[in-house]
């Protein structure tokens, strides 16, 4: 127990953070090297104010077509994705391990206002799931990644709920919730989780080629 | 592509509304319960630990059940009160001489922003890196701030 918990806060910490730091660099120079060679015309078309736009309109609940021919999924992704960014960051719990450690800190959520969040988030990804099981589209699309990925951003709000209302076992769901934000963090650059930083790109170039080539909305 | 319909989005309600509903009552059940026992057979020599400079934290965890003399004895701490209540002479540590009559918050609360979590991390660094050393004593939140 006691050297679980100094590995999984020490060496796989850092080695956490820093995969997520290094990944995410990597993925966005190959990325970029990428373009460069098979498509150099993109950063041609690259229009900043049809970008912003664009990113705009699909940032805004409602702001587009499709979401609004599916208001259920709108809902659950927007409260999902804000919930999902906010309460690892916020969480009091977090930020006064910031202190511990780094000596610096910022504002926290209230404990019931994380909590509710946190809900969301499970609840969402159970949504998820429901979705790629039920609905015939969404299932010819699915792989066994997507379940995994599902698993990957549920298990630290499902351990970290556990951990934080103390139920049974609690002590050693904290390691493993301390694993599976890890789990997380190093995922992020090599999966779809890449999304959270190449969004407003693959966004900003559709945005530009509707906006500036085709004259046409792409929301 | 047609999922719009009610029952997508009354899953994701009533996943919501009965995930609550198992907190909320459990709470209450389980505060009445430790209502009734301590008010009865129930008695600890729990010391809360400088209780009113911390109580008006909005993020309050339950307060720690420290037995200050009961957990020195197990420790092997009682003839080193030094090793907490601490002494420090232009930023030496003076391992003979300690501080018992003061509380921790007249030297670590930040006067400016009593609330801040200056002191609250002082306490965490001094009681965790202890039983990490040790291997012994509590290391999570919730093995040391236990709810009733
Ligand atoms: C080794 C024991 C220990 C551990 C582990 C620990 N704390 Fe504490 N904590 C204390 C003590 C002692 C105090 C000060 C007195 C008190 O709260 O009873 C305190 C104070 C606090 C306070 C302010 C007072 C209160 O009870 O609201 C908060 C909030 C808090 N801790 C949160 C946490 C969180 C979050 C974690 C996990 C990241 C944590 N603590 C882990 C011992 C611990
Ligand atoms: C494991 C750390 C630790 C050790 C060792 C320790 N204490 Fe304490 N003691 C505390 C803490 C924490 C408090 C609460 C301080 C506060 O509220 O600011 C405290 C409070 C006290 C108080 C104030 C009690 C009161 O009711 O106001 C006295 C007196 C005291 N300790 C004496 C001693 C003596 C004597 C020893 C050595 C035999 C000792 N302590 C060893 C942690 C320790
Ligand atoms: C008489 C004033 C005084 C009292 C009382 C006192 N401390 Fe300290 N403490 C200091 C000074 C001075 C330092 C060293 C400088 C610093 O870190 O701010 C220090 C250092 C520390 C450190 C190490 C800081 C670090 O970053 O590692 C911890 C932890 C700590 N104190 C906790 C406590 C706790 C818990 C209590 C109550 C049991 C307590 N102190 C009581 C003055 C005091
Ligand atoms: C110098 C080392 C040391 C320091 C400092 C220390 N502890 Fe401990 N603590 C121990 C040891 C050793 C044990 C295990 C004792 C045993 O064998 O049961 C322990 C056990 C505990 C337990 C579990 C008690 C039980 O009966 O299971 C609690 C709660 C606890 N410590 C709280 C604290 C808090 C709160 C602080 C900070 C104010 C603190 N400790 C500081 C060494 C320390």
């Amino acid at each position: 127990m006691y050297s679980h918990y100094e590995f999984v806060t020490g060496p796989f910490a850092w080695m956490a953070f820093l995969i997520f730091i290094f990944g995410s660099i990597y993925r966005f120079y190959s990325l970029y090297k990428l373009a460069r060679k098979k498509d150099g015309a993109v950063f041609e078309y690259m229009d900043l104010k049809f970008a912003l736009r664009s990113i705009g309109h699909w940032l805004t609940p409602f702001g587009s077509r499709s979401m609004k021919l599916n208001p259920s999924m709108t809902v659950v992704t927007f409260l999902f994705h804000i919930s999902l960014f906010l309460v690892p960051i916020f969480v009091f719990g977090h930020v006064v391990l910031w202190k511990e450690n780094f000596d610096i800190s910022w504002f926290t959520l209230p404990n019931i206002v994380a909590d509710i969040m946190t809900l969301i988030v499970i609840c969402s990804c159970a949504f998820f799931l429901w979705r790629r099981i039920k609905l015939p589209e969404v299932r010819y699309l699915t792989t066994v990644g997507d379940y995994v990925i599902l698993l990957i951003v549920a298990a630290p709000f499902i351990t970290g709920f556990w951990a934080y209302h103390q139920f049974p076992g609690f002590a050693a769901i904290t390691i493993i919730h301390i694993i599976s934000g890890e789990i997380m963090l190093i995922a992020i650059p090599f999966t779809k989780l890449f999304h959270m930083f190449t969004f407003p790109f693959t966004r900003g170039y559709i945005g530009s080629e509707f906006g500036g080539i085709r004259m046409a909305k792409d929301w | 592509m047609n999922y719009s319909s009610a029952k997508p989005k009354k899953l994701f309600l009533n996943c919501i509304i009965s995930a609550m509903k198992s907190i909320v009552p459990k709470g209450i059940f389980l505060t009445s319960l430790f209502l009734i026992i301590s008010g009865t057979a129930f008695s600890n020599d729990c010391y809360t630990i400088n209780g009113e400079s911390l109580e008006d934290n909005t993020n309050t965890r339950p307060f720690v059940c420290f037995p200050h003399d009961e957990h020195n004895e197990n420790a092997g701490l009682d003839d080193n009160c030094a090793r907490c209540h601490h002494v420090y002479t232009d930023g030496q540590l003076m391992p003979d001489e300690s501080s018992e009559d003061s509380s921790c918050s007249e030297c670590h609360m930040s006067q400016e922003k009593p609330n801040d979590l200056d002191l609250i991390v002082r306490y965490h660094k001094l009681c965790r890196s202890c039983h990490l050393e040790e291997k012994k004593g509590p290391i999570t939140c919730g093995e040391c701030h236990k709810k009733p």
